[in-house]
């Protein structure tokens, strides 16, 4: 479904991303793990072609969706186009609109009747955000904003979901609830690239998984596979 | 008696006054709304404006041109003048600042290129049609009418009507619409927009034709009410109506109407007890006044919110 190869991207003169390469299939949960400042959100933001300052620029390689190159597709469009997009680290909710104008905002480009149904799915998935559909959004709990951010990124009818660290603020108990509701979602076919600190959580959630390093992608298997490495063990899974 | 009718008489000059000031506001605060940018060239906009209605007007009445009876000719160079001068504002958008904004550019750069533009329209004009100042042709067949000793111009009402609708209008399209919900959630946050498949470019466009548009209406309402045209008629009025919208809180569309009347009610109240000279001086000492107290202005929340 996505094919990375050899993408570098930087911030100004500073390179971030020195030559990564993964994929994700279709179908699959795949998480992304690091240290911090490993160049994470770079790559995720990188994917869903941002701009600078906040985003990186690509200076060589190639992002390649359902065989495609997507290098000049600006953002907007590898959302409404093609179904990817992106739950940004840090939630990025819009705090002056309602739970339901957020929502609301994300099928932007869609026909009312499709995105009714969604926005019936995604109640039903929290209904949290039911609740409050009328409330302000910045007065939402920190847990209620990481569901309304999850529920709006799944209003653009997305295919292939990248979520960076969806599990940040959470308490113990609502970040399993999190992961559950993932993985209900992954099952009725929504493919998942997953950033997380929890690495453990996120491992077991998985199929596959990427380890970065500085900018480079050091380790890579299947989940299992990758918690048994020792190093892995050692750096992200205390010991 | 009659001072109450001096003072009613003051306060409906006062109307005509503000809605002028109201309508460059809403301008101004639609593009801080969005992209929180002082947008400095509006008040050569709505110079603009004022021209584009004198051309398009000319030419609609005149027996060289098409000729038109009045009231077609009003209804045309109203329509004409808010699209045409729509048009000035975007490609401003276009040439000037969405460039800067490319490249990502600290918000002071977009506001000196504004203030820079603002200066180039105005002499542009000056180059283009000389120092002479123009006069827009008779639109609508002035009637005054008389409220026991007040006396009102039909033109005086279109204009405090025209503010009205405008306001209005606005409002519900940023609270109501579509586009207006993607604009108010810029403000908040342009990073995420893009994520949400919305077109970010699309929805500055329709903010600056909107302000644009209505700044251009406010130039050929101001033509019909004062006469005179110049190329320096944006500066003073821009200004003005720029701090209106901030002692009214920038971003907030009932701060700018409001800020728009309540300059005007102060501009044009002071002299019905001191000497004209001193307007400015005391409307300004007003409107620091309040923004010493309320410094968000009178709508404002402090920072984000507002659009
Ligand atoms: N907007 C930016 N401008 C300049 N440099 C940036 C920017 N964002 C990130 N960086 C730099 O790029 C590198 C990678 O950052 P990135 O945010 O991708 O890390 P991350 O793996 O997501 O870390 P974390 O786990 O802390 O979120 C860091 O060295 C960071 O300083
Ligand atoms: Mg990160």
């Amino acid at each position: 479904m996505l094919n990375v190869e050899q993408l570098y991207a930087g911030y100004g003169r500073i390179e971030a991303l020195h030559g990564i390469s993964f994929h994700v299939k279709e179908g699959e949960i795949v998480t992304l793990i690091g240290a911090n400042g490993a160049g994470k959100s770079t790559t995720l933001k990188a994917l869903m072609r941002l701009k600078p300052p906040e985003a990186p620029v690509v200076t060589s390689g190639s992002i390649r969706y359902r065989g495609q190159s997507i290098m000049d597709v600006e953002t907007h469009q590898v959302v409404s186009r093609l179904n990817m997009t992106l739950a940004p680290e840090g939630r990025h909710i819009f705090g002056n609109l309602t739970v339901m104008e957020n929502l609301k905002l994300a099928a932007w480009t869609r026909q009312t009747a499709d995105a009714q149904n969604d926005l019936e799915h995604i109640f039903q998935l929290f209904p949290r955000l039911a609740e409050r559909a009328k409330q302000r959004s910045d007065t939402l709990s920190g847990g209620e904003q990481q569901m309304l951010a999850i529920g709006r990124a799944l209003m653009t009818n997305c295919a292939l979901l990248l979520l960076d660290e969806p599990s940040m603020g959470l308490a113990p108990v609502l970040m399993y609830e999190m992961f559950r509701t993932l993985k209900r979602l992954n099952s009725e076919g929504l493919t998942i690239i997953v950033v997380e600190q929890n690495a453990r959580l996120a491992l077991e959630v998985a199929d596959r998984g990427y380890i970065m390093d500085t900018g480079e992608i050091v380790a890579e298997g299947p989940s299992r596979d990758l918690m048994d490495i020792p190093e892995v063990k050692a750096a992200y899974l205390g010991g | 008696m009659d001072d109450t009718n001096a003072i009613i008489q003051y306060g409906l000059n006062a109307l005509q006054l503000g809605s002028f000031y109201a309508l460059i506001a809403l301008g101004y605060t639609l593009v801080y709304g969005v992209l929180r940018l002082i947008n400095f060239a509006h008040g050569d906009v709505f110079m603009v404006g004022a021209y584009i209605a004198f051309f398009v007007s000319s030419f609609l009445l005149s027996p060289e041109g098409l000729a038109c009876g009045q009231t077609t000719a009003f209804v045309l160079t109203l329509v004409l003048t808010t699209i045409l001068t729509s048009g000035v504002g975007v490609t401003l958008e276009r040439v000037a600042y969405r460039p800067l904004r490319r490249q990502g550019a600290h918000r002071l750069y977009v506001v000196i290129t504004a203030l820079m533009c603002g200066i180039l329209l105005e002499n542009a004009n000056l180059a283009l049609l000389g120092a002479s100042s123009r006069t827009l042709p008779d639109l609508i067949h002035k009637e005054v009418i008389n409220w026991g000793g007040v006396t009102i111009t039909n033109l005086k009402i279109l204009i405090f009507m025209a503010a009205i609708l405008v306001f209005v209008l606005l409002q519900t399209i940023v609270m109501k619409s579509r586009f207006g919900m993607a604009m108010r959630a810029i403000s908040w946050d342009p990073f995420a927009i893009p994520l949400m498949g919305i077109p970010v470019d699309k929805i500055i466009v329709f903010t600056f034709v909107m302000g644009s548009g209505v700044a251009g209406l406010g130039g050929l309402l101001y033509g019909m009410a004062y006469v005179k045209l110049e190329n320096t008629m944006g500066m003073m009025m821009g200004w003005k109506a720029f701090i209106a919208a901030v002692v009214g809180g920038i971003g907030d569309i009932r701060g700018a109407f409001l800020g728009g009347l309540l300059l005007g009610a102060v501009e044009a109240l002071v002299p019905a007890f001191l000497p004209s000279s001193y307007k400015d001086l005391i409307s300004f000492s007003i409107l620091i006044a309040i923004l010493c107290l309320r410094p968000t202005g009178i709508f404002g929340v402090p920072l984000t919110t507002k659009i």
